[in-house]
């Protein structure tokens, strides 16, 4: 990986090193302005362009190889790649419900059943109680109609 | 290695062959005479181009470098694998 990090920073240099090539004759003053370019501005002008261009397409392609790499080794995601599919909970057949409402009846589900179990719990407390206050008077009765034959 | 980085070896050996054309160039122009002090544009050239013959330089033997590094360890990662399998 290190590789592509020091072929583009080489390749940055080498487009820089074109851009001053082709401001060279004009910041050193060793081409006037207006006169007609020297044998050392068409050199310098000429080979700092085509070094400009080559370099900066040298840097273009060391970090799309930079960039490559990261994917392969999975640090970097591909900008368009389709998103992996998550698991789903299993659930009833969602039918021909689709879009916002299935997503939705899938959050509710889970809610509303849990509430169910909860009702019918308590449900089945509140019976188990009333039949335990009923067996309480019976016994209660039993006893005193017990308690009334042996006076 | 990437197919694009192959192609950017390239650019940075034509990098390094404009360092030598540069570094050549006042004399093959003839704008410097040989003998005579030196120009500023000769001067410019020369320090331009023997950056550039640097620059190129250390960034192809770095590159080598690296890769062969790279080489070694997937080498090695796959006789470990052949290894554990066996």
């Amino acid at each position: 990986m290190a590789k592509y990090v020091i072929g583009a920073t080489g390749a940055l240099l080498g487009a820089l090193a074109g851009v001053w090539l082709m401001l060279a004759p004009f910041a050193l003053a060793y081409q006037g302005s207006g006169a007609d370019w020297a044998d050392p501005t068409y050199v310098d002008f000429w080979t700092g362009l085509p070094l400009l261009v080559i370099s900066l397409a040298g840097s273009i392609l060391y970090v799309s190889g930079l960039v490559e790499e990261l994917r392969r080794r999975g640090i970097m995601r591909r900008p368009y790649a389709a998103p992996v599919e998550q698991p789903q909970a299993p659930g009833p057949p969602q039918g021909n419900a689709s879009g916002s409402g299935n997503d939705m009846e899938q959050v509710l589900l889970p809610l509303v059943t849990a509430m169910l179990k909860d009702m019918q719990e308590r449900d089945r407390e509140r019976d188990g109680a009333r039949e335990g206050a009923v067996d309480d008077v019976r016994q209660t009765r039993a006893a005193g109609e017990e308690g009334s034959v042996r006076r | 290695m990437a197919p694009q980085a192959r192609i950017g070896l390239v650019v940075t050996a034509i990098g390094f062959f404009a360092g030598i054309w540069l570094f050549l160039a006042p004399f093959i122009v003839e704008y410097q005479k040989v003998g005579q002090d030196w120009i500023d544009a000769t001067k410019n050239d020369l320090w331009t181009g023997g950056a550039l013959i640097a620059i190129s330089a250390l960034t192809l033997i770095l590159f080598g470098a690296f890769a062969l590094r790279d080489a070694v360890r997937v080498a090695e990662q796959e006789d470990t694998t052949e290894a554990e399998e066996d």
